[in-house]
C-alpha cells in the first residue's frame, strides 16, 4: 500500500520550480508584410538549415541558461517580407536559381547577443541579432554581401505576470521586425543590391 | 443589528481598500481646430523610439485606448503599427510632425490609412514611478498559526503626456497632459491590509476623459 500523496504541496513545489527555470523562448508568430513599393524584380531566398534551425544557448554566471530559438521563423520573415517588397519570389533548395530569379539572397545569422534586466540594471530585455545577406546572381556566382545589425527590446513591467520568458520572446520578436524594417525601407542604399539595381536599370 | 454592523465593516474594509489618496492633475494646449467626423478613428499609440530610455507601459496605452469615448473609436496599439508596418516601428516611427508629410507622400501609405480611418495620432509618454518608500513589516509563522505585523507606504508618481497630430495635416493639434500622485498604505497586525492609491488607473482616466473632451470639442 503507498502513502496518499497530498497533491496541493507537490503541485506548489513544480510551480515553483516552473518559476525559477531558465527561459526557453522561440520566436513564433507571423510577421506583417511592409507596405512599401514593390520592387519589379524576381529574387530568390535560400535559408540553410542552419539558419532554419538556429538556436541561441548561454550560460549566465548565476543566472543559469538560456535558450533562444528564432531560426522556426526565418522563412515567415522573409516570406512576409518578399510578399510586400519584390514582384515575385521563391525559396530556393540551393543557392543557385531553379526558378526564374535575377537575384539571390542568401542570409546568415553570425551572432545572437541577449542581455538581461539584471546585467544591464535596467527594466529591459534587450536582443541583438547580426545578419549577414551574401547576395549571388541567378547563376549562384557571389556578388557581394552586407551586414545587419537588428535591435530588439522589451520592458520587463509589460510581462510581470508572464515571468521572463514573455519579455525576452517578445525582444527577440521586436529584433525580427527591426530586421525586416532595415531589410524594407535602405534596402535601395545598401550597397551591392545598389549597385545591381544601376546595372539593371533600376538605380535612381 | 449584528448584520447591519457587518456591512458597515465590510464597507469601511472594501473604501479602505480602494480608497487610497490620489491627487490628479490634467492640463491641456491646443494649437489647432480638433473634429471626429462618423467615419474617423485615431490611433492611440506608446512611444517607443530611440534612443529613448522609457517607454510607455502597453497597460496605460491599452487602458487610455479602452477609456476613450464611444464618440472616438480607437484602432489599438499592435493593428495601427502592423497595418503600416515598418513606419512605426522603434526604428523608423517619425519622431516628430516635421517627418509627416514625407509619410504622407507615398500613395500606398495613405491609401492603407484611409483604409483605417485614422485622422489623428495620440502619442502618449511618459510612465508610473515609486518615488517614497518607508516602513517596515515582518511576517512569522509558526505550528500555532502565522501573521504580520507593521507597517508600510509608499507613493506612486504618474505622469504622462498625449501629443495628438493631425497626420493629413502634418501638424500638432495639441497637448493634454496628466499627473497623478499617491500614497498607499499597508498597516499589519496579523492580517496586512492593504490601502492602495490607484495612481496609473487615476491617470489614465482623467488623460482619456480629457483627450475625447479635446477631440470632440469642435473648437
Amino acid at each position: 500500500m503507498y502513502p496518499r500523496l497530498n497533491k496541493a504541496p507537490a503541485l506548489v513545489v513544480l510551480l515553483l520550480l516552473a518559476a525559477c527555470s531558465s527561459p526557453k523562448v522561440a520566436v513564433d508568430g507571423t510577421f506583417p508584410v511592409p507596405l512599401v513599393n514593390p520592387h519589379p524584380i524576381h529574387v530568390g531566398w535560400y535559408l540553410d538549415d542552419a539558419l532554419k534551425t538556429y538556436v541561441h544557448k548561454e550560460k549566465i554566471d548565476r543566472g543559469g541558461d538560456w535558450v533562444i530559438s528564432v531560426g522556426s521563423v526565418q522563412q515567415s520573415m522573409f516570406d512576409s517580407l518578399s510578399q510586400g517588397m519584390f514582384k515575385s519570389y521563391a525559396f530556393l533548395d540551393k543557392p543557385e536559381a531553379a526558378a526564374p530569379v535575377q537575384l539571390i539572397f542568401v542570409p546568415v545569422i553570425e551572432q545572437l547577443q541577449f542581455s538581461t534586466p539584471k546585467q544591464t540594471r535596467s527594466k529591459y530585455f534587450e536582443v541583438w541579432i547580426k545578419y549577414k545577406f551574401e547576395l549571388r546572381n541567378a547563376d549562384g556566382t557571389t556578388r557581394g554581401e552586407f551586414p545587419l545589425t537588428a535591435y530588439g527590446k522589451a520592458h520587463i513591467q509589460n510581462y510581470s505576470m508572464n515571468t521572463n520568458s514573455a519579455a525576452l520572446q517578445e525582444a527577440a520578436n521586436a529584433a525580427c521586425r527591426d530586421a525586416m524594417a532595415f531589410f524594407a525601407l535602405q534596402f535601395r542604399t545598401i550597397g551591392p543590391v545598389k549597385t545591381w539595381l544601376t546595372e539593371n536599370g533600376l538605380g535612381g | 443589528m449584528m448584520p447591519n454592523r457587518f456591512l458597515r465593516c465590510a464597507a469601511l474594509f472594501v473604501t479602505l481598500l480602494l480608497g487610497g489618496c490620489v491627487t490628479a492633475r490634467v492640463e491641456e494646449i491646443r494649437e489647432g481646430h480638433t473634429a471626429i467626423g462618423a467615419a474617423d478613428t485615431i490611433a492611440v499609440l506608446g512611444k517607443r523610439d530611440r534612443p529613448s530610455a522609457t517607454e510607455t507601459e502597453f497597460d496605460f496605452v491599452d487602458c487610455v485606448s479602452k477609456n476613450m469615448g464611444p464618440s472616438v473609436p480607437v484602432v489599438p496599439d499592435r493593428t495601427f503599427r502592423d497595418t503600416l508596418f515598418p513606419w512605426f516601428e522603434p526604428r523608423t516611427a517619425p519622431a516628430n510632425t516635421r517627418d509627416l508629410p514625407e509619410l504622407i507622400s507615398h500613395p500606398r501609405f495613405v491609401e492603407r490609412l484611409n483604409n483605417l480611418g485614422v485622422k489623428y495620432l495620440v502619442w502618449i509618454e511618459g510612465s508610473t514611478r515609486r518615488t517614497d518608500s518607508a516602513g517596515t513589516m515582518s511576517c512569522a509563522v509558526s505550528p500555532a498559526g502565522g501573521g504580520c505585523f507593521g507597517f508600510l507606504t509608499w507613493e506612486n508618481d504618474s505622469e504622462y503626456e498625449a501629443s495628438i497630430w493631425d497626420i493629413k495635416e502634418g501638424r500638432t493639434v495639441g497637448k493634454v497632459s496628466s499627473e497623478a500622485v499617491g500614497t498607499s498604505y499597508m498597516p499589519a497586525i496579523i492580517v496586512p491590509v492593504p490601502i492602495i492609491a490607484r495612481v496609473k488607473s487615476s491617470a489614465c482616466s482623467s488623460l482619456a476623459d480629457q483627450l475625447t473632451t479635446f477631440l470632440t470639442d469642435a473648437s
